[in-house]
Parts: structure tokens; C-alpha cells; sequence
């Protein structure tokens, strides 16, 4: 309701403003208003703007009306004001002192239909809405601000609108013409709600350049655009967004935008929004959404969600989606399974089962006689050098025997089956190599780096390479010495 | 803020460099006296594939992942010994604390993503993917260099 509050609500001429003020359907709002006049035309049904006040109690029109009958009869020179229907922005000042004598009084029946209200609106003024009583009870700010006619209208007629808006006008030193800033199409001069400070942020970024050669612009704009352009860049920092201290002359700008973020609600998809935007405005702001972001300036969309939250999120979601794409790859058999989570199984699944490998390969390790094992420590370092420079003229050689060794390769079936395992191959030579290594025992150094050399150097091969290499050694005599020296010159 | 999308590096090294390793602790236990003698093959077992773990993080990441180094923490502090890291350009893992990295939608398969791969508490959801992934290339890795040795080591 709120919303169409604000829709509806462009800033009428003060004269309006006065024949709003005195709708006889009591709310708290009709308090300022009402207070206007009783000689004033009693307007006909309140614009949509005022629906809220329709909604307030009846019961409070009782008091309303000896509230304004005090206002009313009370001796100020202002009242013949009234009457005169001339210099309205007298009258609201007025109006507005008052209020604060009659807030004090009543300020508790302000709080009554302040809280139906926001029961009712059950908007995002919903915090700002309990506010007003107590400002109205401050007489300061309100004696304060009849001294500026203009703001002392707007005041008047949106103080219950919200505390947030009162502040931002406050500060913001209207001139007078509201209608000229109105035209001005300064859109994204959002000003109240949180759920919009936001929008206003991205909204300001983007449109304010437009809005700067539209001139006009009240003296704190270059400031907030620099503000906001800093918070636009940092993308998605969260830092709140302008206050409610930037002014909103346009407040039907103001409104659809609430309206849309009430419909939506807190996250909404960018491009909704900024085609509702875009529909709503369709004023200055000629920019088009803003492309996807790169990286490293992130920009926001023209009527972007709420807030940096979804602007971090998506980029966030990005980085993401393109991780799990390079996990994909790496898992086997993923590539059918598509979908974030099914995908997340599958990689637990895996980094499981390669956990579990370890560990069973561990256990058959601990169970190998590992007498092997005590490998001089120097002699495989100083191996370093041998491996890498002895590794291209292994693959070489081994591809190069690849296809001998796939013809020859009759003798031991044992080693066919080994060798279309995986590593398996290894087992012949190296059983070879044991009773040798054994017979000399492990002071024998040479065999020992040879070991590892092969080891090692075995590792390095691919499944082919070994295969050719067996194969070497087999085709040659299954002499242990001989098959060592040949895979030695081999390497 | 948001960085530029430079390519995410998951190289590891080659097989021998793990072997190399992995080989290296082997025999280092196999000096210890302890290693030797005992009947209990568990704790022979859990010695082992510390080794094989501690190697393979030396091995590929050393210090410049963020699995390698919880790693290296978490077995350096069952043997009671003080590892300390090299100071990192950035602070990492405070940096991202901060910002908004968890997705609850998301989230439970990460914890169990998180579990898994050392360290993977302190990290958000994309970094957890690129350590994912660089481990998963180390395992498998280590895996190969294992089942090689296992089976040219294996009795007949």
C-alpha cells in the first residue's frame, strides 16, 4: 500500500499538499494533515497516496478532530493564513510547530495508527514507520525545519513515511522547485528504505553519469557519486550503500522501486530487474544493463538486486562452476554426471578411493619383505640427474622396441598377463634382480642405484615403454647379470 | 576486488619427483630401529602411509598449497615437532574469512569435501575446489608411484 503510495506520488504543488493535508479518515498521517483548515475544501477521495490513511482506525477520528479543533482555534497569526489559501508553505510550518505541541499531547495516538499502519502496509517501513512518534514529540527538528518552506512541505507530508526519508531530507536541502529536480531524471536517488539503499547504490553508479549533465543537481550528488562509484568498483563490498541522506525528489521513482523490491523481495534476478527498471524509468538513463562483469572491475547491473550480496554471489557461483568444470575433467566418468552436487559426490567418491588405495597399497608395502628398502639415500639423489637425462632416450628406445616386443613376445605368458596390467611387468626383472641384489648383498652399491634406477626410471615409463623393455629383456638370454646390463645400456 | 581470471594452476610434478620421495622416507624408516622388529604390522602400516602422505606433500605442493602445508602441520604435530611455514604473501585463509563464501544450498557436500582434503576447513568453497584439485592430481599420482613399488617389491 505504502507503495502505491509513492507510485502516485509525484510532489505536488503545495496547494495540493494543503488539500491533502485535511483528509477527514483519521490516521496519524491525517494529524499533520488534517490539522490543515476545516474552511479548506474538504477534498474528495484521497488520492492512492493516501490509501494508507483510509486504513487507520476510525476510532482515532474522534481524537483527530479535537486535535484539530484545538489547532484550529487556537490563536495564531498563521491561521489567518489559512483562510488565506496563499503561501502554503506558511501554513505547513505552522502546521508543522503545532504538530509538535500536539505530538507531545497525543503522541501516543500517533503511535497507535503508526503501528496499524505498519501492520497493516506490512512493508519495508515497517521500522521506519514506529519511528515517527518519537520524532514528533521532538519539537527541535520540526521547529528546525519550518525554516525552509520547501523541505518544511515535504516534511510534513512524508515525516510518517519514515524516519529514513525525514533524515534524508533533512539533510539534503531541497530547493524549493521540487519540480524542477523532479525532471532533472535523477532516477536512482533512492532514499528510504534499507532494501533499496542497494539498489541505489549500483542504480546511482550507473545512472549518475547521465544525471551529471543533467545539471541540477543538488550539491551532495558529486560527493555520493564518488562514494558510490568507490563501492561499485570494490563490486562486492558491503558496505552500506548511501544513507538515506541522498534526497529523492523523484519519489515515484522512489516508489515503483520499492515496489518492485517488495514484490521480489530480497534477492531478485538481475535481469528482471533491470528490465522492470528500464520499463518503469525509460527516462535518461539510456545505458543498456551492463554486460556480463569482468573480473576485475566489477561493475553492477542497472537495476541490480538489492544489494553487493548478489553481485558477489554470482561472480562467486562463476568461479565456482568453473572449478568443478576443471574437476571434471580430472575425475573419470564425470562427464555424464552434470549438476553441482551429483558432481560433488562423485569427486568425494573418488578422493575416497584414492584415500583408500593409499592405504591399502601401504599395508602391502609394510607387508613386503622390505629388506630392499634401505636405499642409500645419496645414491638416489645423485640418481636425479641420470633419471631425467637417461628418460628421453628411454622413451625413445621404448617406443621405438615397442612393436618388437609386442611380436616377440611369446616366451612367458606369465609376463603377457603382467604385462597388460598396469606396472605389472615389473615382476620378472625385478625377480630377477632380487636373488642378485640378495646374493650381493646390499653393501654392493651398484646394483642397489640400479634398483632404484629402474625403479624409478620404470615409474617414469608408460605402460608401452615397459612392456618394450621387458620385452627386451626377456628376448634377451633370462640372464639376471645380462638382463640387468642389458636394461642398464637400455636406460 | 574480484581478481582477474587468471587460469588455475594444477600442475603437479612428474612421477619421479614422488617416487623420489617417497622412496627417500621409505628407507628413512626403514632406519629406524624401531621399524624393523615389531609384530605389530598397524603401527607399521600407519608409519607407512604417513611416509607415503608427508611425501607426497613435500613432493607436489611443498609449500605452496594449502593441503600440503595442513598436512604437513597435522604430521609434524603427531610427531610433536614445530613446522613453520614460510610467511605467504598474502594471508589467505584470514583474507576470505570474511566475505560470504559459503552457500548453504552448497554446503553439505562441501563439508564432506572438506573433511577429506587436509585443510579444507579454512578455506572457502572455490578455493576448496582448486585444492580439490591439485590433491586429487597428487593422489593419484602417489597412487602410481605406490603400486609400482608394491608390485616390483612384491615376493613371489
Amino acid at each position: 500500500m505504502d507503495n502505491e503510495l509513492f507510485m502516485n506520488t509525484e510532489l505536488p504543488p503545495p496547494s495540493e499538499m494543503a488539500m491533502h493535508f485535511e483528509q477527514p479518515s483519521s490516521s496519524s498521517a491525517m494529524l499533520n494533515w488534517a490539522l490543515m483548515d476545516p474552511n479548506l475544501a474538504r477534498n474528495s477521495p484521497p488520492q492512492d497516496c493516501f490509501m494508507w490513511e483510509k486504513s487507520t482506525e476510525q476510532q482515532q477520528q474522534s481524537i483527530f478532530d479535537s486535535a484539530l479543533s484545538s489547532l484550529v482555534s487556537s490563536p495564531t497569526p498563521s491561521n489567518s493564513n489559512f483562510s488565506g489559501g496563499g503561501g502554503d508553505g506558511f501554513i505547513i510550518r505552522e502546521l508543522i510547530g503545532k504538530l509538535g505541541n500536539i505530538g507531545n499531547t497525543s503522541g501516543d495516538i500517533c503511535g497507535a495508527p503508526m503501528n496499524g499502519n505498519v501492520s497493516r502496509s506490512a512493508s519495508c517501513y515497517a521500522t521506519p514507520m514506529s519511528s515517527p512518534p518519537p520524532m514528533m514529540n521532538r519539537t527541535a527538528p520540526l521547529t528546525e525545519f519550518s525554516g525552509d518552506p520547501g523541505f518544511a512541505e515535504r516534511a510534513a507530508k512524508f515525516s510518517c513515511f519514515g524516519s529514513r526519508s525525514f533524515n534524508g531530507r533533512t539533510n539534503s536541502g531541497i530547493p524549493v522547485n521540487n519540480g524542477e529536480i523532479v525532471n532533472s531524471g535523477k532516477l536512482t536517488r533512492v532514499s528510504s528504505t534499507p532494501a533499496l539503499k542497494a539498489l541505489a547504490s549500483p542504480e546511482f553508479a550507473s545512472a549518475s553519469r547521465p544525471m551529471i549533465p543533467a545539471g541540477d543537481s543538488p550539491p551532495k550528488l558529486p560527493g555520493e557519486f564518488s562514494r558510490k562509484r568507490k563501492s561499485v568498483s570494490k563490486g562486492k563490498s558491503k558496505e552500506n550503500p548511501l544513507p538515506a541522506a541522498s534526497p529523492s525528489p523523484s519519489f515515484s521513482k522512489t516508489a515503483e522501486r520499492k515496489e518492485v523490491s517488495e514484490e521480489k523481495g530480497g534477492k531478485r534476478r538481475r535481469e528482471d530487474e533491470g528490465d522492470e527498471e528500464e520499463g518503469n524509468k525509460g527516462t535518461n538513463d539510456t545505458k543498456p544493463p551492463e554486460p556480463p562483469k569482468d573480473y576485475i572491475h566489477v561493475r553492477a547491473r542497472r537495476g541490480q538486486a538489492t544489494d553487493s550480496h548478489s553481485l558477489a554471489e554470482r561472480v562467486r557461483r562463476e568461479k565456482i562452476g568453473e572449478r568443478m568444470k576443471l574437476l571434471q575433467d580430472l575425475v573419470p566418468g564425470c562427464n555424464k554426471v552434470t549438476g553441482k552436487a551429483l558432481m560433488l559426490d562423485e569427486i568425494i567418491n573418488y578422493v575416497q578411493s584414492l584415500q583408500r588405495q593409499v592405504e591399502f597399497l601401504s599395508m602391502k608395502l609394510s607387508s613386503v619383505n622390505d629388506t630392499r628398502l634401505e636405499f642409500n639415500v645419496d645414491a638416489l639423489v645423485s640418481k636425479d640427474a641420470m633419471i631425467s637425462s637417461s628418460g628421453s632416450r628411454v622413451h625413445e628406445s621404448g617406443l621405438r622396441l615397442e612393436s618388437l616386443s609386442h611380436h616377440n613376445y611369446n616366451n612367458n605368458s606369465q609376463l603377457h598377463t603382467n604385462v597388460s596390467s598396469n606396472n605389472m611387468m615389473l615382476h620378472s626383472p625385478m625377480k630377477s634382480l632380487e636373488p642378485s641384489a640378495l646374493a650381493r648383498g646390499f653393501t654392493h652399491l651398484p646394483t642397489l642405484t640400479q634398483f632404484t634406477d629402474t625403479i624409478s626410471q620404470y615409474q617414469m615409463f608408460s605402460e608401452e615403454d615397459l612392456q618394450s623393455i621387458v620385452g627386451m629383456g626377456v628376448a634377451h638370454n633370462p640372464n639376471h647379470e645380462s638382463q640387468s646390463q642389458n636394461m642398464k645400456i637400455e636406460l | 576486488m574480484a581478481s582477474a581470471d587468471k587460469p588455475i594452476n594444477t600442475d603437479v610434478p612428474e612421477k619421479d619427483v614422488f617416487a623420489l620421495h617417497f622412496l627417500q622416507s621409505l628407507s628413512n624408516l626403514r632406519r629406524q630401529n624401531t621399524f624393523n622388529s615389531p609384530e605389530k604390522t598397524n603401527d607399521r602400516v600407519k608409519k607407512i602411509k604417513k611416509a607415503a602422505y608427508v611425501s607426497m606433500a613435500r613432493a607436489a605442493g611443498g609449500t605452496n598449497r594449502l593441503w600440503s602445508r595442513a598436512l604437513l602441520r597435522r604430521a609434524a604435530k603427531e610427531n610433536n615437532k614445530i613446522v613453520r611455514f614460510p610467511r605467504r604473501k598474502k594471508r589467505v585463509t584470514c583474507l576470505r574469512r570474511r566475505s560470504n563464501r559459503r552457500d548453504p544450498v552448497e554446503e553439505e557436500e562441501a563439508e564432506r569435501l572438506r573433511n577429506l582434503v587436509p585443510g579444507g576447513g579454512g578455506m572457502g568453497t572455490s578455493k576448496l575446489m582448486e585444492e580439490t584439485a591439485h590433491y586429487i592430481k597428487c593422489l593419484s599420482m602417489q597412487v602410481k608411484v605406490m603400486q609400482c613399488l608394491v608390485d616390483g617389491l612384491a615376493p613371489k
